[in-house]
């Protein structure tokens, strides 16, 4: 194969740009003894059939022969093959024969482009192939076709198909359907739903429970347990609005923020270090985390909440928010001693952009950095016009050896900037005003050329490209003007933030109503939710989808208004339980015939331990907390006493999305129950079941001490033993106990002091860790 | 009371596992169970999947491959840092007159790019071994004696010539992070015989991991079932695995069976979801794993010669030893992908040899040589050789040439090095592959260590081209997806 990159998908190897002719130069001085002796075609083909021929096929037909599977789509057996060439371009020059693409790569002088890749050929094969290559590279017979070729890169075209794709149709607002049970539907969402629940043939499912349905909403809305207080209190409100009392009470609270924002967080991969070598920390990384809690909290219409991720900087009044905001574009992998640093800067922006083109548009564009997508229309040129909005930022790193450079991509800036009337007060540069954050910087008011780079790599760029949006999605003019020679930034971020947060971008609000409705409901709309393309899964209800998203926009991109509106619907407060025949008819619950079941995620897990045993800190915000870190997980990292912080107890119970993020020593109890992966986007985590999750929630440090401190909080000074088992019960499950339940709790603490001569405390404790192990208290109905 | 610890009692409110499960029935819907019911032929083939049609298939059940293969297992034993070349097992008589001259040269390491350089002459003398007449150099005298055992390939090549970039190369495929490690794809690829311990286990240094830590042993995209497991060589061999201070194994049977019981009655009522049972099983699979896993990594039964071969008798020898005679155990119960790291920590706490490279390999070598050795021998004397893959080798090599004015030192060189591999269906005595005259650069059959891979693969049993994880639009394949081919030559 000639050229063989593919960053990001396959192997890092460069490739050739230009020849040199020092290249050529090295290899007809390579043979001396081998004068040229072919002259006329007709020697050219003995030339071919005798030497060149066999050469080929021991050492490059393996790859370079099957026109279906060719490598880079270069084909070494027809003349056609070799003029076309491959996607890095004619194999062959007729006009200047020396500089073939062919002799460079088997001349093996250029780093970049050496083939085949098993070694160099012998010296006197690689004569008679550049005597070949010099008469023209005949194959004489049929083969010898000097026709006109076309050029091997596909025809790129949008078809009608392409635009009938159900996620770029424009967004239509469909008739909310008719049902048979008129009294079912709450809100029109239940219409969509019921509608093909009876379709097929199925009744209307049952309502859940009091109980489950403050569970539910209490952690869907906050990711803590309701305590048993709140839960008979909701059971006993007879109010007819006691349901939207109890949503509006929990989207008031300051929890909100903190269960949402993880949501964002995995999908920007939050993390506080750069994951590599030294996996060093990024300052400041957490301010981020607050902002997106804060802006959360705070109902930040969500088309400016991406706004100011990606160009806080660049608005009108940048504040301190809006640039802390665009740390967003600074929450990668960074590779700080690349050995191609070139490809390291590409990598950096390609993480951005596809990050970037996943979460708010549900669009795979990285598919199209090597090759135009196999799947969607999107052209290879669509993903270089994409990159170039981000092409001014500064790189992480400039100049060799290991140090980031981060003047870069850290700055201090006043703590109230922009939030000040500046004619009346002028806002404090003094150094105790100034907070350190990470943020985005670009390299001043134009951006470097972008050019689109053949196979995705930095070497060989190609044809120019300027800024512009995906052509599927409409292909509008971004509206670039020319900045101030002093302006610190291109305008170009703030160009695609406008398109995305537009009203009419056919995706974002798509993407982000199925969102709203995966993290609500246990699964997408459409189950894909970062590729709502040909690579995804349809939607279930695209109707449902789209009449969601004009409402999003309706309602001015107000995320608590949308959880309102799922969450008063009928189906949101269905029960758990499948209806009759619901398994038989629907069994992968694709018609929403019942609420998905779902285990808590691993914050909740350890947050629902913590809030049982009274010990959590509900503080908010703030730098990052170490919480104690096994020494067996500390042995693992390159230098185990270097690699953790130290917190006060009191901090180390604070909520886990406080855990300080490292990438490569990660919370083992909260990896092991399926923590988001920090490295790409992550926008369904796995649930996965697992013996090593059994033994931490058994044996592990953290689960002993807080069963012991369970144990202390219900003290049982006062009354019997069967009071203080049934008091844990109601502490961690939020319900009273059965009797049956109390007495299978007395009977291990008998059984353990009786028969294994525990202590009336141990047993106890014993008793708290079973509770904190229940599978009642892990899954929610 | 007479409690009989090792048995759940009132199993499944007094039916078997089997009948709970089936009355269970219905979809399984999540990465559950894993491992639990491997050995279940009948809940194989009674039970769904989410899609409620296809036959559901526990993660690391153990599958067929997709033909036959020679090798049931791997050992990877990891020369963290970058064992030079030149000085261990790729012989270049040329460079000895050449030490201390400065020459042409181009490489690249740590220090950046070269276009000369001062020659640093190999530190050890080169003898030859076995009925292949083998060439070794005098760090390896005991596994000079098992050379007909082993194939060397001379001319492998890597992409980054940096320790972070390169390793996750070695272990994922790609310099950067997020794909799963090799272990991860075999456990995928093939399951795990052994439900009672984990698939893919890793042992690392006592001076610490590698660099990037528990990236090298990450599933990355892949559900956390396929992440490697580190197990220590001393002490509690898996975090978390001992229950704690006074908790007896028959106190925590009991706990267990209470937990059990209350859990029973909440599935009862929610019988169609399995992950509810799957959890249910896995504390009673972890209540095993707790028995299985000391065992396994208990030395006390092995006799007095078998400690001898692997070192355990010497000081120098016994850490690494130790770990060399628990990837033994190991891959006799079935576990089927260990990675055993030789060196942790930075700088000359591994194989990275840019000061005194006499210094570091001698001590390197000198705590591995009779461990590795003793291995090979010993998996072959219990007949284990032809089924279990071993491989040898770091990240990449180093230089031939000086990375200071003064000194030893070798800088990274991922443009040529070499590993080897024994056992596992490999053709003993032979080698692939060389270097130029100076051991700088792979010059004759490069290999790259895609390759590598798709041989471990392809000894398997499993297509390197085929075995893809569908994930972020594509099959993705631990060879990239535009795949590589297995290095034939060493195949026996």
């Amino acid at each position: 194969m000639i050229g063989a990159t593919m960053p990001g998908c396959a192997q890092q190897r460069g490739s050739a740009v230009a020849a040199g002719p020092a290249v050529l130069l090295a290899l007809l001085s390579a043979a001396p003894g081998l004068a040229q002796t072919a002259q006329t075609p007709a020697d050219g083909i003995k030339l071919f059939e005798e030497n060149v021929r066999p050469v080929l096929e021991a050492n490059c037909y393996m790859c370079h022969s099957d026109p279906e599977r060719a490598e880079n789509g270069l084909l070494l057996t027809t003349r056609a093959g070799l003029l076309r060439g491959g996607e890095r371009g004619p194999a062959i020059s007729t006009s200047e024969p020396p500089m073939s693409l062919l002799l460079q790569a088997v001349g093996y002088d250029d780093e970049q482009l050496q083939m085949p890749p098993s070694g160099r050929l012998a010296d006197a094969d690689l004569e008679v192939i550049r005597q070949w290559v010099q008469l023209g590279a005949p194959f004489g017979g049929d083969e010898d076709e000097l026709a006109e070729v076309a050029p091997a890169e596909d025809a790129f075209e949008i078809t009608d198909a392409d635009r009938a794709w159900w996620s770029v149709r424009p967004l239509a607002r469909s008739d909310v359907p008719a049902v048979e049970d008129p009294d079912w539907p709450l809100n029109p969402i239940d219409n969509f739903l019921l509608a093909k629940i009876e379709a097929a043939g199925l009744d209307p499912p049952p309502p859940a429970d009091r109980r489950a349905l403050i569970r539910r909403a209490s952690y869907d809305l906050t990711g803590l347990p309701p305590t048993l207080e709140e839960v008979e209190a909701f059971e006993q409100d007879r109010r007819p609005n006691a349901w939207e009392r109890l949503i509006d009470r929990l989207l008031a609270s300051p929890h909100y923020g903190e269960r949402w924002g993880r949501h964002w967080l995995d999908l920007v991969r939050y993390a506080e270090t750069d994951g590599y070598e030294r996996d060093r920390k990024k300052p400041s990384a957490w301010r981020y985390r607050d902002w997106v809690i804060d802006a959360l909290n705070a109902d930040m219409p969500y088309n400016e909440f991406l706004t100011h991720q990606l160009a806080g900087d660049e608005l009108a009044n940048p504040t301190a928010a809006s640039v802390i905001a665009t740390g967003y574009l600074r929450l990668g992998i960074w590779d700080d001693e690349p050995t191609d640093t070139e490809l390291a800067q590409y990598d950096d922006l390609d993480s951005v952009l596809d990050t970037t083109s996943r979460v708010m548009l549900g669009m795979s564009i990285g598919c199209a950095r090597c090759h135009n997508h196999r799947g969607d229309p999107i052209p290879q040129t669509d993903y270089y016009r994409m990159l170039s909005f981000f092409r001014g930022i500064a790189p992480y790193k400039v100049g060799g050896g290991n140090q980031p450079t981060p003047v870069n991509y850290t700055g201090w800036i006043p703590a109230n900037l922009g939030t000040t009337d500046e004619s009346s007060l002028p806002v404090d540069w003094g150094p105790a005003n100034l907070i350190e954050v990470l943020r985005v910087k670009e390299i001043g008011p134009e951006a470097p050329p972008t050019h689109v780079l053949i196979r995705g790599n930095p070497h060989a760029p190609a044809e120019r490209v300027e800024p512009g949006f995906p052509l599927i999605l409409g292909d509008a003019d971004p509206g670039l003007e020319p900045r101030a020679p002093d302006s610190p930034t291109t305008g170009r971020r703030l160009a695609l933030a406008r398109w995305i947060a537009d009203d009419g971008n056919l995706r974002t609000s798509r993407v982000m109503a199925n969102r709203l409705w995966q993290y609500h409901f246990g699964r997408g709309l459409s189950p894909t939710p970062n590729d709502l393309g040909r690579f995804g899964r349809e939607a279930t209800h695209p109707e449902l989808l789209d009449w969601l998203a004009t409402e999003f926009t309706a309602r001015d991109w107000s995320l608590k208004s949308m959880h309102r509106l799922l969450m008063t619907s009928r189906a949101y407060q269905m029960s758990s339980r499948p209806p009759e025949g619901a398994l038989e008819v629907d069994p992968g619950n694709d018609l929403f015939s019942r609420f998905n079941m779902r285990r808590l995620a691993a914050e909740e897990i350890r947050d629902s331990v913590l809030a049982a045993t009274g010990r959590l800190n509900l503080a908010i915000g703030g730098p990052s907390v170490y919480p104690p870190m096994p020494a067996e997980v500390l042995a693992t990292a390159s230098q185990p006493d270097k690699a953790w912080g130290e917190t006060t107890p009191d901090q180390a119970a604070r909520r886990s999305i406080y855990i300080h993020v490292k990438r490569s020593l990660l919370h083992p109890l909260l990896e092991s129950l399926d923590l988001a992966d920090t490295d790409s986007t992550c926008p369904v985590r796995f649930t996965t079941t697992q013996p090593t999750q059994a033994l931490m929630m058994l044996n592990g440090d953290f689960m002993s001490e807080q069963a012991r401190a369970l144990a202390e909080r219900i003290d049982g000074a006062e009354g019997t033993v069967e009071d203080r088992v049934a008091e844990a019960f109601e502490a961690v499950l939020a319900r009273r106990a059965e009797p049956v339940e109390v007495a299978r709790g007395v009977g291990l603490i008998e059984e353990l002091q009786r028969e294994e001569r525990f202590d009336a405390e141990a047993a106890f404790a014993s008793y708290s860790l079973l509770l904190l192990n229940l599978n009642e208290f892990a899954y929610l109905d | 009371m007479n409690y009989d610890s090792e048995r759940p009692r009132n199993t499944f409110c007094g039916r078997t596992r089997r009948e709970f499960l089936w009355e269970a029935g219905g979809a399984f819907t999540s990465v559950a169970l894993a491992g639990m019911l491997s050995t279940d032929d009948f809940l194989g083939a009674q039970t769904v999947a989410a899609d409620g049609v296809t036959a559901w298939k526990n993660p690391l059940a153990a599958k067929p491959p997709h033909f036959d293969g020679p090798a049931k297992a791997v050992i990877f034993l990891f020369m963290y840092g970058g064992p030079s070349q030149v000085d261990t097992f790729d012989y270049k008589p040329d460079l000895y007159p050449l030490d201390g001259k400065t020459i042409e040269i181009n490489t690249k390491g740590r220090g950046g790019t070269r276009n000369q350089g001062r020659v640093v002459g190999p530190k050890w003398q080169f003898k030859q071994y076995g009925e292949c007449g083998k060439w070794v150099s005098d760090l390896f005298p005991h596994l000079g004696g098992c050379v007909d055992d082993i194939a060397f390939i001379h001319s492998m090549t890597a992409d980054a010539p940096l320790h972070g970039s390169a390793m996750l190369q070695m272990n994922s495929g790609r310099i950067l992070s997020g794909s799963p490690a090799l272990g991860s794809w075999v456990n995928y690829g093939l399951g795990t015989e052994n439900e009672n311990l984990p698939g893919f286990v890793v042992m690392l240094d006592p001076t610490g991991g590698p660099i990037s830590g528990a990236k090298n042993w990450s599933s990355g995209y892949m559900p956390a079932s396929y992440q490697g497991t580190v197990i220590r060589s001393n002490g509690t061999p898996i975090l978390s695995l001992d229950p704690p201070p006074g908790m007896s194994r028959q106190a925590q049977r009991r706990l267990l069976d209470r937990l059990r019981e209350y859990n029973e009655e909440h599935a009862e009522p929610r019988s169609e979801n399995s992950e509810l049972a799957a959890r249910i099983a896995s504390y009673e699979l972890a209540y095993r794993m707790q028995q299985h896993a000391p065992e396994a990594v208990d030395l006390s039964g092995e006799s007095e010669e078998t400690r001898r071969l692997y070192g355990l008798d010497q000081d120098r020898t016994k850490e690494f030893g130790r770990r060399c005679l628990l990837a033994r155990r190991l891959v006799e119960r079935g576990v089927r992908f260990i990675q055993v790291y030789s060196g942790g920590n930075h700088n000359d706490h591994n194989w990275d040899a840019h000061g005194d490279l006499v210094k570091n390999h001698e001590y390197h070598a000198g705590g591995t040589d009779l461990p590795v050795a003793g291995l090979l021998r010993d998996l072959k004397q219990r007949g284990l050789l032809d089924s279990t893959l071993v491989i040898w080798g770091g990240e990449f090599g180093r230089q031939p040439t000086a990375e200071y004015a003064e000194g030893t030192g070798r800088d990274h060189n991922a443009y040529g090095f070499t590993m080897w591999m024994a056992g596992g269906g490999i053709k003993g005595g032979t080698s692939v592959g060389e270097t130029d005259e100076l051991g700088n650069r792979a010059a004759v059959d490069r290999f790259h260590v895609k390759n590598l891979h798709a041989t471990v693969l392809q000894q398997l049993g499993l297509d390197p081209n085929a075995l893809s994880y569908f994930h972020a639009g594509l099959d993705q394949k631990l060879v990239g997806v535009e795949g590589a081919e297995p290095i034939h030559q060493i195949v026996a």
